[in-house]
């Protein structure tokens, strides 16, 4: 992410804007390509050789903010290691207390051979067994700025060795091992739409609440809402995102998001956490958002920044349930194999239960139309499935069944084992249990929470 | 009812309406409370007890049930461990200071102490962790002052709290923000961090302790009393008072509680300025130094007299710094200065005439300022001197300070870690190699770390400075700012 000095935005009128620039602008996919060049032949390097790297691209240029923008994004994707043949804080320590016995250490002998620096620093390399040059270089190498560049998206550096002179020789790779790395390749397409994203993120910062509207992409989306512990109520909303009465009614659904402490104060402390969601957003079709940005905390002076899916903005995040499980990946592979009528179906419900919403992971369907919702619960505490239960039977949900382990269970005698619509199991589901519970409590279609 | 921590907040399952401090989180259901009624709420039920001097118990003191004559409560929500702490100080609390600690005590443990820089807060507090004996987070505004609890918290409590991931004493005490994450019963963290974490370890404290509480009342800092439950509560500083009378609501919200304890300024002053001789001495750059300069200088000037900023003034060098966001000239003029000035602060005749003065005083005990992290880690390469800037991690800054003062180290060369309010074990020697224009920063590192030997020889400064560059400016600046103050 962007940190406030590198945003980039323009106010007018109560409304504050994100400077997008233009992914196919060849003027930026010029810089980007420079970038991400320039990023690739320092793996291997110390990291102060790259700063160094970028800010002479941003000497006489205006537009620094956005190459060191650029650059953040791509250091985000860069890690870097200590490289010492020792530890370095021990070296220190071993010099610091040798050499303080040996004062004074002078760069200019006043006797023609005064040798105490090299006589230091050759002790505490032969305590350590490294060589004079490691010592030395080893001495600070904990430095960020001398921390190397080791891995640059989906690249590494294969081996960082040091010659006997200190300096470096490098053995690049470019990403051909077996190894699977976590990093992607990093393409300009790629920095400059993350750099938009960027750019919206970093307004975000400042926000006191967000309201977003989807139409689609439900499951997702809040998932991420969950994920990143915001607190939200939700509505049904129709075509035009008027609020609608009901969930039958509802061809989409608005949530305002913040947190537990907004309840006393208007504040930006969740800022953070709804630009870590935005990306979520892009996933859907359509959805709008509209964010309170608070500019002046003590005079409570606001703007608003309204985005949506015209931005353009494309996400990184990846998209589905994030609660996919192997649990759920073999229920649906011995369903594959079993012999029943009803059909399991990728669920894209959501169900709000007041304080979260319920975003089940399958739904059974019949081909008579009755319709079933499966949740899976695999971490519980007694305290929470009992809240849970309570507000399902609230909700008035009445076609939901829940699958819940006993694995991990905590407390099982606080719990009545035979609650209705549960299923217990232990290592894994049983289709024809889930089948039993599906004739039980599946209602018909037409009347089904969608 | 039962109280819980959630997120900087108190959650109430079961609680009503009639309960005070409460809002209906229509979200959940439940009603909440900010963090810091947390005291309130169980002074409310009639269940709060005072009396955790003394205990030795480390667990915390959690699903403690607790019954009122009206409303039973269920404390869910402290995480804080209660300490049997005794401060390994040898020194006996000044009389001012034993009074500050009296009035704080006597005020419930709540309120703010004003004394005068330099008069002992940093003893004050470790007097008041151990009075209050729970778990306590220190807030500091900076990172140098944050590690300067640090270090005074080691030397107080280091040996009498379980270490962790270590042997030395310093891993006792927790370190919150300047790249460590390190949660203890006693933590030391600045406002950023607190800020950023205050949600999530706001049950962890009994005891918080802000440093320069007049940063406090920000909006944001003022999250930081908010979300934590602690139910001891000290601030400190020299400074109360705001321009915009904001410290009021530490005050009328509860957030800190009042003024407890106050001593004026002049009753203490003076005493803390040593005897001293400053020596200036100058450098020539380096012929290839010397084209270098002229040429980014040359290109600095070049573009100011042509615009006509008036950079004597603030609002000049505003001016020119706005043109430089939007002139691509002027964003060379910029960097031009800065690379002038790091030329002249890193003039290689500097380490010559640093050679000469480490030979002159092999003896003595010395610290090097630069201004640059880079040429503070040069000078310890080249002399072997152990070395502290901005990036020094907290535990071996404590470490490194520790042998200086114990005379184990006599040499320490730091790049500007020496600002507001910092303790820096005395010595006889300062050489300045580079500095900045803050007449503020210069006289308080003379105060504060030049000590005299014995009667005869007084404790030197020396400054370097590289001849004809603008550094000739800004010390002249820094001089007259100082002998008209001082």
């Amino acid at each position: 992410m962007l940190t406030a000095d590198l945003a980039r935005s323009r106010t007018s009128d109560g409304e504050v804007t994100p400077l997008f620039i233009d992914p196919d602008d060849a003027r930026y996919r010029e810089t980007a390509s420079e970038l991400v060049e320039l990023f690739e032949t320092h793996v291997g390097d110390p990291k102060a050789d790259l700063d160094t790297a970028i800010d002479q691209l941003t000497v006489a240029d205006t537009d620094y903010k956005i190459i060191q923008g650029l650059a953040k994004l791509l250091r985000d994707e860069c890690d870097f290691e200590t490289v010492a043949a020792a530890e370095p804080y021990e070296i220190r320590q071993r010099l610091f207390e040798r050499a303080n016995d040996s004062y004074p250490i002078v760069r200019q002998p006043t006797l023609d051979e005064d040798t105490r620096k090299l006589d230091v620093y050759t002790a505490v390399a032969d305590e350590l067994g490294i060589s004079l040059a490691e010592c030395h270089q080893g001495m600070y190498a904990d430095l960020d700025a001398n921390n190397r560049l080791v891995r640059f998206g989906d690249q590494i550096a294969e081996s960082v060795e040091l010659d006997t002179d200190g300096t470096t020789s490098t053995t690049q790779l470019t990403g051909q091992s077996e190894e699977a790395y976590k990093g992607e390749a990093l393409t300009v397409e790629w920095l400059l739409n993350r750099y938009n994203l960027a750019l919206a993120q970093a307004v975000l910062y400042d926000a006191t609440e967000l309201r977003i509207r989807v139409w689609d992409q439900f499951a997702t989306v809040f998932s991420y809402v969950k994920l990143f512990g915001l607190m939200h109520r939700i509505y049904p909303i129709d075509e035009h995102g008027e609020r609608v009465s009901s969930t039958d009614l509802a061809a989409g659904y608005e949530a305002i998001l913040d947190g537990p402490a907004s309840l006393f104060r208007q504040s930006r402390k969740y800022g953070i956490r709804m630009a870590n969601f935005l990306p979520a957003l892009p996933h859907c079709e359509r959805w709008d958002l509209t964010a309170e940005i608070l500019v002046d905390e003590s005079a409570n002076e606001t703007r608003e920044l309204t985005l949506d899916q015209t931005a353009g903005l494309q996400t990184h995040y990846s998209g589905g349930s994030r609660y996919d499980s192997d649990l759920e990946r073999t229920l649906a592979d011995k369903w594959e194999r079993a012999n029943t009528d009803w059909e399991l179906v990728r669920e894209d419900d959501v169900i709000d239960l007041g304080a979260e919403v319920l975003l089940p992971d399958f739904a059974l369907e019949h081909p008579d139309s009755r319709r079933a919702i499966l949740e899976i619960v695999g971490f519980w505490t007694p305290e929470y499935l009992e809240e849970k239960l309570d507000k399902i039977q609230q909700a008035d949900v009445e076609n939901l069944v829940l699958a819940v382990s006993e694995e991990l269970d905590c407390t099982s005698e606080d719990i009545d084992l035979g609650a209705e619509r549960l299923l217990w199991f232990k290592t894994g589901i049983h289709v024809y249990d889930v089948v039993d519970l599906a004739e039980k409590y599946a209602v018909q279609a037409a009347s089904v929470v969608h | 009812m039962r109280i819980e921590f959630e997120e900087g907040t108190l959650l109430l399952p079961e609680a009503s309406e009639d309960v005070p401090y409460v809002e209906w989180d229509d979200r959940v259901k439940e009603y909440r409370a900010p963090a810091y009624r947390y005291r309130s709420l169980l002074e409310w039920v009639d269940a709060w007890d005072g009396n955790t001097s003394g205990s030795t118990v480390e667990k915390p003191a959690q699903q403690e049930t607790i019954q009122s004559t009206t409303v039973a409560a269920e404390d869910a929500a402290r995480a804080y461990p209660a300490l049997a702490l005794d401060p390994a100080l040898q020194i006996e609390p000044r009389e001012y200071q034993q009074a500050a600690l009296n009035a704080w005590r006597t005020h419930d443990r709540r309120g703010s102490v004003v004394l005068p820089t330099g008069s002992g807060k940093t003893f004050l507090g470790i007097q008041a962790i151990a009075d209050a004996g729970v778990g306590t987070l220190v807030v500091a505004p900076t990172i140098n002052l944050m590690n300067q609890w640090h270090a005074t918290l080691t030397n107080a409590f280091g040996d009498q709290l379980p270490h962790k991931g270590g042997d030395g004493p310093e891993q006792a005490i927790g370190v919150l923000g300047g790249g460590t994450h390190e949660i203890r019963p006693i933590t030391v963290t600045t406002y950023d961090s607190a800020y950023r974490y205050i949600d999530e370890y706001g049950d962890q404290f009994g005891l918080l302790i802000a440093d320069e509480i007049h940063h406090l009342p920000a909006p944001t800092y003022r999250q930081i009393p908010e979300m934590a439950i602690a139910p001891y509560r000290l601030g400190l500083t020299a400074t109360y008072e705001r321009a915009d009378d904001a410290h009021e609501l530490l005050e009328e919200t509860g957030l800190i509680g009042p003024v407890v304890y106050e001593e004026a300024v002049d009753e203490l002053a003076g005493e803390y300025l040593s005897e001293y001789e400053t020596i200036h001495m100058q450098v020539e750059l380096t012929d290839d130094e010397r084209s270098q300069y002229d040429e980014e200088y040359g290109l600095y000037r070049e573009y100011v007299d042509t615009h006509d900023f008036d950079l004597w003034k603030a609002e000049g060098y505003q001016e020119f710094l706005a043109h430089t966001s939007y002139d691509s000239d002027g964003r060379r003029a910029l960097i031009a200065k800065q690379r002038a000035e790091d030329l002249a602060r890193t003039a290689a005749k500097k380490l010559d005439t640093l050679d000469t003065l480490l030979k002159r005083h092999h003896d003595d005990r010395t610290i090097i300022f630069t201004a640059n992290n880079d040429f503070a880690y040069e000078i310890s390469q080249e002399f072997i001197v152990p070395c502290i800037t901005h990036q020094t991690k907290t535990d071996e800054r404590t470490e490194i300070l520790e042998r200086f003062r114990s005379g184990e180290y006599s040499i320490l060369a730091t790049s500007q870690v020496l600002d507001e309010g910092i303790d820096v074990p005395a010595a006889n020697v300062g050489i300045i190699l580079s500095g900045s224009a803050s007449k503020r920063q210069y006289a308080q590192r003379l105060g504060r770390i030049l000590r005299p030997t014995d009667e005869r020889q007084p404790a030197r400064l020396y400054e370097i400075i590289a001849t004809d560059t603008m550094e000739n400016y800004v010390s002249q600046r820094r001089r007259e700012g100082v002998e008209a103050g001082a």
